[in-house]
């Protein structure tokens, strides 16, 4: 465990060091996604001009809102900046056989596919993040209970896990496809999902598309339930849901291990 | 997809056993065939043709520690396809294998630390990066102490003469400067058995040399394994004792490169470097196929002819120099790639090596 840290932070290390070569791009990089961040604040802001909650009767008020977007900001930018790049690269290796200098290396495949490229960028969006939780939590109607502010960073890692899965899965399809350039797109549009309140979700086609996100592709507890943990009094469902998104974590890291290695088994290379 | 029966020894290959040992190793493809034009295309959305194409054909190999092979070939001759078998890339259809006693689509890490792969035309050193940097991971993903890995890359640095070239982005390399430094970071972490493909494709004559010299020279330093696939038989000439000619995925021959030359050949050439150009009449009287350039004459004779023709020959034509030579290996070899000789599958292989 030591060594593949030691690995990722050489990893990281190296990766700096490029990013730091492209001074610039790496500027505008930061730039481009802190100006989509503050869109969609200036959004969420102009959306709390009409109305004090998001659904009436939902404890959706400004303050822990704000919580919510905040908690998405952080969970979002974690993996973007760990796990997007190098998926996202995964497709082209497999395209043009690069795969197969990382299945040659003494390390697990996985680890270095889902890991070697850290985009620092995006950690940009993630201290926006954590700015915004620190101006909502002291605005919050109740102050966040005690055990609360314990489970917030482990379900932060539930919903990095979930969705790490989901790249990773969506990733091993590039291996059985060949090419797979609509990666980036189909993930943007799942975790679309993810980036609101459950409770929008209701009526007839709101119902089963909330079961459909919360058991099938769990990607509705990704940022709900620890958003609704840090910013929402603490209640018996409340823990329901921390040992459903825990289960849901570890079992989303069960089945995308074993669609990674079983996409691996099928590898072919490209032809050189 | 592999045999059940397959060898599962983990453990170092025990002394005298073969470092490389392939049996009946065949690999197949499914690929689709992509018909022409539009309206082919649509028709192909909902009914694809394919077809499976043999890239090996149940090749049997076996190689000693220490052994330099060449693996030659045309292109699509199943060369690369072999040496992604043997470092674990991909998984056969048929067939067994072990490498350093491990079965290498296993990919065990104790296995992979102990073998190095250098892909001619594939970069693996970081783009952007100089490549102290990917030098500096390669030692954490293979553990190698500070001061080995320190001593390690200052002897292959100094050999290939590229301490200046570390610091240098890669992307700012030449092809052969890049090719030297993704050898030393091949090698780093001493590997016992280096698979090279096509590792001097594109390069000029001086970087090719400088890379025969090095590798030769590491290879009888360390004792390594190493198998080489290219074109160019320059590589085998300067490197290798051992040559394997493949074609179509099936081995055509596999022995000595001075066997090769006996088994293949039944004639020398003779070079005639005359006062003038000859009379071509006089020179078909000697009865044996000839070309004549200018005052240059070259005959093709029996090899066990040459002693009891050549003083004739030469009394005879005003000759001012005269060269024997056994034909030159692109040509033999290249009439094998033609013919697809028919002098054995897997049964063409030379004496013990």
């Amino acid at each position: 465990m030591t060594r593949y840290v030691s690995i990722l932070l050489t990893f990281a290390r190296a990766c700096l060091v490029r990013d730091m070569t492209f001074r610039a791009n790496f500027v505008l990089e930061c730039v481009t996604s802190l100006g989509w961040m503050a869109m969609n604040l200036a959004f969420y802001l102009l959306v709390f001009t009409f109305t004090p909650e998001i659904g009436l009767g939902t404890g959706w008020t400004k303050a822990p809102f704000f919580a919510f977007v905040a908690t998405g900001m952080i969970i979002n930018s974690i993996v973007q900046a760990l796990f997007m790049p190098s998926a996202e690269e995964l497709t082209e290796m497999v395209r043009t056989g690069g795969l197969d200098g990382i299945l040659v290396q003494p390390l697990d495949a996985q680890f270095l596919v889902s890991m070697h490229r850290i985009d620092f960028s995006a950690f940009a969006n993630g201290l926006v993040g954590v700015g915004l939780l620190a101006w909502a939590i002291p605005r919050l109607p109740q102050p966040p209970h005690p055990v609360a502010i314990l489970l917030y960073p482990l379900l932060i890692a539930c919903g990095v896990a979930i969705l790490y899965s989901l790249v990773i899965m969506l990733a091993a399809a590039t291996i059985h496809l060949g090419r797979n350039q609509s990666l980036y797109d189909f993930w943007f549009y799942l975790t679309n999902f993810s980036r609101y309140p459950a409770e929008i979700y209701s009526g007839p086609w709101g119902g089963p598309l909330r079961a459909l996100c919360t058991f099938v592709i769990p990607i509705l507890l990704v940022v709900n339930v620890p958003a609704r943990v840090i910013a929402q009094p603490l209640t018996g469902q409340g823990g329901m849901m921390v040992a459903g998104t825990v289960f849901a974590a570890a079992a989303a890291l069960v089945i995308s291990r074993w669609v990674f290695q079983s996409a691996l088994s099928k590898y072919r290379s490209a032809s050189s | 997809m592999h045999n059940s029966s397959q060898p599962r020894t983990n453990a170092s290959s025990a002394a005298g056993d073969p470092v490389i040992e392939v049996r009946g190793l065949a690999k197949e493809y499914r690929v689709f065939d992509k018909p022409e034009g539009l309206l082919a295309s649509v028709t192909g959305l909902f009914n694809r043709k394919s077809r499976v194409v043999e890239a090996l054909r149940g090749v049997d190999l076996q190689v000693e520690k220490g052994e330099f092979v060449a693996m030659l070939g045309p292109n699509g001759a199943g060369k690369t396809t072999f040496l992604k078998l043997l470092s674990g890339i991909i998984t056969p259809t048929r067939g067994t294998a072990t490498v350093l006693g491990s079965v290498p689509w296993e990919r065990t890490d104790d296995f992979r630390r102990r073998f190095a792969l250098v892909m001619g035309q594939r970069n693996q050193l970081w783009w952007d990066l100089p490549a102290a940097e990917s030098f500096r991971l390669h030692k954490e993903i293979y553990r190698i102490d500070t001061a080995r890995f320190e001593r390690t890359r200052d002897e292959l640095v100094d050999l290939l003469d590229v301490r200046k070239l570390l610091l240098r982005p890669v992307r700012d390399l030449s092809l052969g400067e890049r090719m030297k430094l993704e050898l030393v970071a091949a090698l780093l972490h001493e590997p016992e058995v280096l698979f090279l493909d096509e590792p001097t494709i594109g390069l000029d004559v001086v970087a090719q040399h400088s890379l025969h010299r090095f590798l030769a020279h590491v290879q009888a330093e360390r004792q390594m394994t190493v198998i080489l696939t290219t074109h160019y038989m320059k590589d085998v000439a300067a490197l290798c004792k051992r040559l394997v000619v493949v074609t179509e995925g099936s081995i055509l021959y596999d022995g000595s490169l001075e066997q090769i030359v006996d088994r293949f050949t039944s004639h020398k050439i003779v070079t005639l470097d005359l006062d003038a150009p000859p009379d071509p009449a006089a020179i078909d009287r000697l009865g044996f196929p000839c070309e004549i350039r200018g005052p240059q004459v070259i005959l093709r004779i029996d090899r066990t002819r040459i002693a009891d023709v050549l003083p004739g020959i030469l009394r005879g034509q005003g000759v001012r120099d005269v060269s024997v030579e056994d034909v030159p290996l692109e040509e033999i070899v290249a009439e094998m790639f033609r013919s697809g000789s028919t002098a054995g599958t897997n049964g063409a292989t030379g004496a013990p090596r």
